[in-house]
């Protein structure tokens, strides 16, 4: 055991996990965080909190995942190398960890021109794998300038994974060199395209990694065919296969088949061998996390052991 | 690397004129076959001669996830990606298990100095082509002044 979340506590007792995910308010109000909170709460193990979002500044993912520890869920807070350098990261970690935050999910991040502030500066000083280093050393009482920490934080550690994009050995390396560098659990991009992510995952087993850490899987819900056309053109690195744009285009009512295709999905996950967890993304429509979670047929959400409970096997650190 | 090549790096940094020259040279080699980004800590000789520093998010250990399904960068769609380049070049010469090496944060305070003379003072890994990929413990050393 590392940090004791209830993320972790839950993926150490070998059950499968329900994330969420939502995006912080675009004001300075907390009231539609502890709002969106009540759509997760008993509904999903931790939700995700994004920073900055393909880079359209929002509130700050530390704040917001406070404001999510205030509405009674746990956080997992995203955090991103594009816009702090290294001095930044580890200092907001610390102040992070201090005000409860247990799990950090690092990213690169968005390039910057791809939100409404293209002149921005990116920073980019770490990337994905040097951040997880970084918190894994932080973990071990050490900042990256080799001064002590006391006492050290204890962050149940996530990084990214994108089956959908090429090459696939370079993906298997890139996650090999992620899991070296100290990650815990790994999230990846949503499935629509079931044969490349088959592809993806028995490449990960053969491996061995999926023993290493623990993969959540994503998924997405959608509300139209205009939707996945989007994210085909638009959105690089991923893969939606034209039956699931035939199918939603073909609907009567496209948001019920939205919501059923995402619930075949996350079923399919379930049964998939390595599979430890799903990652429900539901881009401004967090509403809907209930009923996806509760039709796929994983309700009620279990209760974590406490700490001492849990068996020493179990506790072990990997 | 050697107390040979330590000195030799000791006596160009004590002369500016001369490390302005070699430092002139390493770049017009290096800008023009490599199209080098001047990091002053080379990685060429992992990444299969590709420089990674070219990629908009100076990703040094792999691609990100936006790689386009035509191997084009997703920040620039008329760019290869740098890592797709990286990949398929690494194949070709039979080094990815090279790829595999975890590179350590860029150290800002080398940048725009000679990487060939902070090879020589020990301050970056040595260019090894002939040996297997190792984990060298750097003694910390003080950057070279820049002139």
């Amino acid at each position: 055991m590392v940090s004791g979340s209830r993320l972790e506590r839950l993926l150490r007792q070998g059950e499968f996990v329900v994330c969420g995910e939502m995006s912080p308010p675009q004001g300075a109000d907390k009231a539609p965080i502890l709002k969106k909170c009540e759509y997760f709460r008993g509904y999903v193990d931790a939700v995700n909190l994004t920073d900055n979002q393909t880079a359209i500044v929002r509130m700050s993912s530390i704040v917001s995942s406070f404001f999510v520890l205030e509405g009674g869920c746990e956080p997992i807070m995203q955090m991103t190398c594009r816009d702090r350098n290294r001095l930044a990261q580890q200092s907001d970690l610390l102040g992070a960890y201090a005000i409860g935050i247990r799990n950090v999910l690092c990213l690169t991040g968005d390039y910057q021109t791809f939100g409404n502030q293209g002149d921005a500066k990116g920073v980019f000083d770490l990337d994905s794998v040097q951040l997880i280093h970084t918190v894994a050393d932080m973990n071990r009482g050490r900042l990256l300038s080799g001064d002590e920490l006391k006492p050290p934080p204890a962050f149940f550690i996530g990084g990214a994974a994108n089956p959908f994009a090429e090459p696939l050995e370079m993906r298997i390396i890139r996650l090999e060199k992620k899991v070296a560098a100290g990650v815990h659990f790994i999230q990846t991009q949503p499935v629509f395209d079931w044969s490349r992510f088959e592809k993806w995952m028995s490449a990960v087993r053969d491996v061995g990694l999926d023993e290493k850490v623990f993969i959540i899987v994503g998924v997405m819900p959608v509300r139209s065919a205009k939707a996945l056309l989007y994210m085909r053109d638009e959105v690089p690195g991923m893969s939606i296969p034209d039956e699931c744009i035939k199918r939603m285009e073909s609907a009567q009512d496209p948001k019920e088949e939205g919501i059923r295709m995402c619930v075949e999905t996350m079923q399919r996950l379930r049964n998939t061998p390595g599979v430890r967890g799903i990652h429900i993304m539901p881009v401004m429509w967090e509403s809907i996390t209930p009923r996806l979670v509760e039709e796929a047929g994983l309700l009620p959400r279990p209760e974590p052991l406490s700490i001492e409970e849990t068996s020493p096997e179990t506790a072990e650190t990997s | 690397m050697s107390k040979f090549t330590e000195a030799i790096a000791e006596f160009t940094e004590k002369h500016p004129t001369l490390y302005r020259c070699v430092l002139l040279g390493e770049n017009m080699f290096k800008k023009a076959i490599f199209g080098c980004q001047d990091c002053g800590q080379c990685v060429l000789s992992y990444n299969a001669f590709v420089c990674c520093m070219r990629c908009p998010k100076q990703m040094r250990n792999g691609p990100c996830g936006g790689t386009r399904a035509n191997g084009r960068c997703e920040v620039y769609p008329n760019r290869p990606c740098i890592w797709w380049l990286i990949y398929k070049r690494a194949k070709w010469m039979g080094r990815a298990a090279k790829l595999k090496k975890y590179h350590v944060p860029v150290d800002r305070r080398l940048e725009h100095t000679s990487a060939w003379m902070n090879m020589f003072a020990g301050r970056i890994l040595p260019l090894d082509l002939s040996k297997e990929l190792r984990e060298i413990e750097l003694p910390k050393k003080e950057p070279p002044p820049k002139w």
